[in-house]
Parts: structure tokens; C-alpha cells; sequence
């Protein structure tokens, strides 16, 4: 009885102390972390549609659980959306612009966890990658890839990455329609 | 236990990848492009040396019982410290390896050194092993990126190595590498997961073929200085 009282003991000590470094650790980087995150969604916003500012708008988050949240650009040249919904190997956090017309004007990948060289060729800021993106420009609600009736041509190697992408670009689109 | 006896076993005879035949699952998986590959091999040194240190320093007064439960808790305590301080201070290192970081918690180098080496041995001894052994993992992987990415997409240095721009260095992982020949002659599978296990396979032959020789050859060495003692 005393001895599994004592390990018990010893276990929770060592717990408590990696807990209390950790707290510590956390406390020092979680500010500058957030930081980095907001840094990355502006330039994601402002990768896919430009705007001297965005404002939040409400829209029907039962139709699509998918959709985070919907931004109207202030300079009236239409809206951003952010986007999480799963990849191949994780969820993916994406940015779309559309424009007044209901058109892609961009997409950009804020926060993934795809196969290296393969499915993160999406997100990457690689020539790869940049050209890959490009094809959703001007694309309308029914975007796809080719393997489905689309014009997008999938990432070698990473079918699924590509067809979760370009079925999101689709939903953020049709999210936006529905505002009317 | 000296120093350069660890060397030679952390980076050969006692590799951590292809000797004691640990930590493959990560090494296949990862190893598709140069910068992959240095970043994982540096991240599990320092998180291994760091570990090491610690599990050596309390190797006294932890219980026999419950020393795996406390290995693992130091373990994911590490991975997580150096998991948020990338985040904050390199966050273009932190992306291009944030799935990988995670994964060094059930990386069985680490458990695996911990319950091997530390729980045995001196906190300077430890320190060591842990830089040696992270060396030899780091060696193993560089290795085996860049075989993959030469006969796979023909490059070199992807994501560390960039040329568009003149020669550089890009520690972002941006870099295009350098073109050897065009990619479409290369044999792409090799960057799938299929390719990793091929090439890891044979590098441990190669590894065991290498280290049987030189057994042998001390063995016929040991044997012709016995005759000739015997002849004298």
C-alpha cells in the first residue's frame, strides 16, 4: 500500500513539474504565436482579394458547417471566406475570395497538415504550388478536378488534397451566392 | 565509456536507424526532400540530447515501476516546449515541419536511449549519446533524402537549396533545389512511401553487408596473430 502510494506520488510530482514548465513555455510564446497566426491570415486575406479592410457578416451556418466565417470586403470588391474542412491527412484551413459575380479569385491555404512533397505542394509557396492555385482563378460554384468533369488539374500524388480543395472552393462559393 | 568509442557507435556500429533498426516509421515517411530531412534530424538531436540529459539527472530516484510513464512524460514535455517555440520564434520551420514535430513523442530513438543508455549511464555520457545518436539519425535520413529526391524527381536540396535567385541557402523551405535532370525522368516512386521502404531496405543491407566485413577481416586478423604466436 505505501509503495503505490509513493509512486503515485513520484508520477504525479514529475507530471505537476513537465506541467509547470510547460504553463511557463506557454505563457512566454502564446502571444507571439497568435501574433504569427494573424500575420498569416491577413496575408492570406489579402493574397486571394484585396481590401483596405474586411467586416464579418452572418450567414446561414447550418447549410454549411464547413464555412468558419464570411468576410465582406469594405472596398466593395466582395468577399472573403475562411474555410476548415478535411484534407487527406488532417483539416485544412483555407481562404477563398470571391468576387460580385461569384467567381474564385484566389485561394489560399492557412493551416494544413498534408503529406510532405506530396498533398503540401498545395499550400506551398513553391512555383508548384503558386501555379496549382492559380487554376482556381475565375473559376464559378462548380469548380472540380478533371478526374470529376473539372477543369483543375489534381497535385500529382495527392488526388485527395486536390479534390477536398477544389469541393471547398465550391461550397465557399455557393456559401457566398446564398447571401444574395 | 569514451567519447569517441560513442562517436563511432551513435554514426555506425550501433546506428540508431540501421543497426538497432529503430525510429523507421518517421524516417521513411519524411524523407522526400533534403529539407525535411535535416530539419527532422535536427529536431529529434536536440530533443534526444535534452531528454538524455534529464532522464540520466533523476535516473536514481525514479521507481523501476513506473519509469516508462515518466520517460514518455519528458518526452511529449520536450517535444511540446520545442513544438511552441517554433511556432513563435521560426514559423516558417514550424510549418514546413509541423506535422513531423508532433510525431517525435512516439519516435522510439528516444524511448528507446532513455531505456537503453541513460537510465545506466552519467549525465555526461547521456549528453553524448544523445548528440551522437541524434548524428547518426540525422546522417541516415540526409542518406536516404537524397537518394529519393535525385532518382525521384531529380533534384537536389529541395527547399534548402535555392538557385533561382543566384546560390542560397533558404531556411523556409522555399527553395526549388537544384535541377540535376528533368523531373519526368525520374522514377517517381520513389518519393512515395513504396520508395522509402525500398531505399531504407537497402541501406541496412549495404549497412550489414559493411559491418559483417569488417568483422570478418578483425576476426582473420585476431586468428593470423594467434598462428604466428603459435609459430613463434
Amino acid at each position: 500500500m505505501n509503495k503505490i502510494l509513493k509512486l503515485t506520488l513520484i508520477l504525479f510530482l514529475v507530471c505537476a513539474i513537465t506541467a509547470g514548465v510547460l504553463g511557463v513555455v506557454n505563457e512566454i510564446t502564446y502571444q507571439r504565436i497568435e501574433e504569427q497566426q494573424r500575420i498569416k491570415t491577413e496575408r492570406a486575406y489579402a493574397a486571394v482579394l484585396a481590401s483596405d479592410g474586411y467586416e464579418e457578416v452572418p450567414f446561414d451556418q447550418e447549410a454549411f458547417p464547413t464555412v468558419d466565417l464570411i468576410n465582406r470586403c469594405t472596398n466593395g470588391a466582395g468577399y472573403v471566406v475562411t474555410t476548415t474542412f478535411s484534407g487527406a491527412q488532417g483539416s485544412i484551413t483555407m481562404a477563398v475570395g470571391v468576387d460580385n459575380d461569384y467567381k474564385c479569385t484566389g485561394i489560399s491555404i492557412i493551416k494544413h497538415s498534408e503529406t510532405s512533397g506530396l498533398g503540401a505542394n498545395a499550400a506551398s509557396s513553391s512555383e508548384k504550388g503558386v501555379n496549382w492555385r492559380a487554376q482556381f482563378v475565375g473559376e464559378d460554384e462548380n469548380v472540380a478536378i478533371t478526374k470529376m468533369g473539372g477543369k483543375i488539374d489534381a497535385l500529382a500524388g495527392a488526388t485527395i488534397t486536390s479534390r477536398s480543395v477544389a469541393n471547398a472552393t465550391g461550397v465557399a462559393i455557393r456559401a457566398v451566392e446564398s447571401l444574395g | 565509456m569514451n567519447i569517441k568509442k560513442q562517436f563511432t557507435e551513435g554514426l555506425i556500429t550501433n546506428n540508431p536507424v540501421l543497426v538497432q533498426l529503430i525510429g523507421m516509421c518517421a524516417t521513411m515517411a519524411i524523407t522526400t526532400t533534403l529539407f525535411n530531412g535535416v530539419g527532422m534530424g535536427l529536431s529529434v538531436l536536440i530533443i534526444l540530447t535534452c531528454c538524455n540529459v534529464v532522464v540520466s539527472a533523476i535516473r536514481k530516484i525514479i521507481p523501476n515501476e513506473i519509469r516508462l510513464a515518466i520517460f514518455v512524460v519528458i518526452i511529449a514535455g520536450f517535444v511540446t516546449i520545442v513544438d511552441l517555440l517554433l511556432q513563435a520564434y521560426i514559423p516558417a520551420l514550424s510549418d514546413a515541419l509541423g506535422v513531423f514535430i508532433p510525431l517525435i513523442v512516439v519516435n522510439c530513438i528516444i524511448i528507446g536511449r532513455a531505456e537503453a543508455f541513460c537510465q545506466k549511464n552519467t549525465v555526461g555520457a547521456s549528453f553524448f549519446d544523445g548528440i551522437f545518436q541524434g548524428l547518426g539519425y540525422t546522417l541516415v535520413l540526409i542518406v536516404m533524402c537524397v537518394f529519393r529526391e535525385l532518382l525521384g524527381s531529380g533534384r537536389f536540396g529541395g527547399g534548402l537549396i535555392d538557385i533561382v535567385n543566384g546560390f542560397r541557402f533558404t531556411l523556409d523551405g522555399t527553395g526549388s533545389g537544384i535541377q540535376i535532370f528533368p523531373e519526368d525522368f525520374g522514377a517517381s516512386i520513389l518519393t512515395l512511401p513504396f520508395g522509402g521502404f525500398i531505399t531504407l531496405g537497402l541501406l541496412i543491407a549495404i549497412m550489414q553487408y559493411a559491418l559483417k566485413k569488417s568483422a570478418k577481416k578483425k576476426e582473420a586478423a585476431a586468428k593470423a596473430e594467434k598462428e604466428a604466436e603459435e609459430v613463434c
